[in-house]
């Protein structure tokens, strides 16, 4: 789903882990195409994220190019806390709703 | 007061299915022991990583290989006890555990188990290999 040119991209797994990247990787890749320059992923069901969903994620900033933002919502305490420790928070924005999320991607 | 020994290990085979029989384990320990949520949270992310370790790079893909975990709690302090056959972690592989820049898609695994526990323990012999991971986590507060 689309707003105004940002794609949202709902993520339906409860655990981004390495038995889940390969399926996770295959639903982004077709949702990217395009190269939408802005993404609001929401991670509002994932209860579990480790290194491999992290890589996963880091390929999709990639795929878009040099201009791609995403901004990500819904960020369980944990995986929130995960992002900061990897300093992911300084590549995919951490926001508390899809508001703030569009406004930090305008 | 020494450490209390590990209940019984559970053994899988070595791959990605069974690392996640590996966290369940790991925190059913921790929800009867009634530790902080986020404190177990970060002690099975360690393990994940450094099981996901074993089965990318100590088995590297090769059929057969197992490993184990066990666990132990005593008060607040919890003990994961990973055990594998395959191909040892690299020297200092744990010690170093830098952080890669934040756009590399991969190399995260050594530098989250670092960040996540408080102490790491890891040694090679004929038995194979052994990792504990030990984290000092708060009790979960009461439900009122």
């Amino acid at each position: 789903m689309t707003n105004e040119s940002i794609r949202t991209i709902p993520v339906a797994f409860d655990r981004l882990d390495a038995m889940a990247a390969p399926g996770f990787r295959e639903t982004l890749t077709p949702l990217l195409e395009g190269q939408p320059e802005k993404v609001l992923l929401d991670l509002g069901k994932v209860e579990f994220i480790d290194s491999t969903g992290l890589g996963v994620m880091v390929s999709l900033l990639k795929l878009m190019g040099p201009g791609g933002k995403v901004a990500v919502v819904g960020a369980a305490p944990n995986v929130r806390r995960l992002f900061e420790m990897t300093r992911l928070d300084s590549l995919f924005t951490l926001c508390d709703g899809p508001d703030e999320a569009r406004a930090a991607l305008a | 007061m020494p450490p209390s020994p590990e209940g019984p290990a559970l053994s899988v085979a070595a791959d990605y299915a069974s690392v996640r029989l590996l966290a369940d384990h790991l925190r059913d320990a921790c929800s009867r022991a009634a530790l902080d949520d986020g404190c177990a949270f970060e002690l099975e992310l360690a393990m994940v990583e450094a099981a996901n370790n074993v089965v990318e790079h100590g088995y590297a893909g090769a059929a057969g290989g197992t490993m184990a975990l066990a666990v132990a709690v005593e008060d607040n302090v919890i003990r994961a006890v990973l055990t594998d056959g395959g191909t040892p972690a690299p020297d200092g592989f744990f010690a170093k555990g830098t952080m890669p820049p934040p756009g590399a898609t991969g190399g995260r695994g050594a530098g989250i188990i670092r960040g996540c526990v408080d102490e790491i323990h890891y040694e090679t012999g004929a038995s194979g290999n052994r990792l504990v991971l030990t984290k000092r986590c708060p009790h979960s507060a009461p439900v009122a």
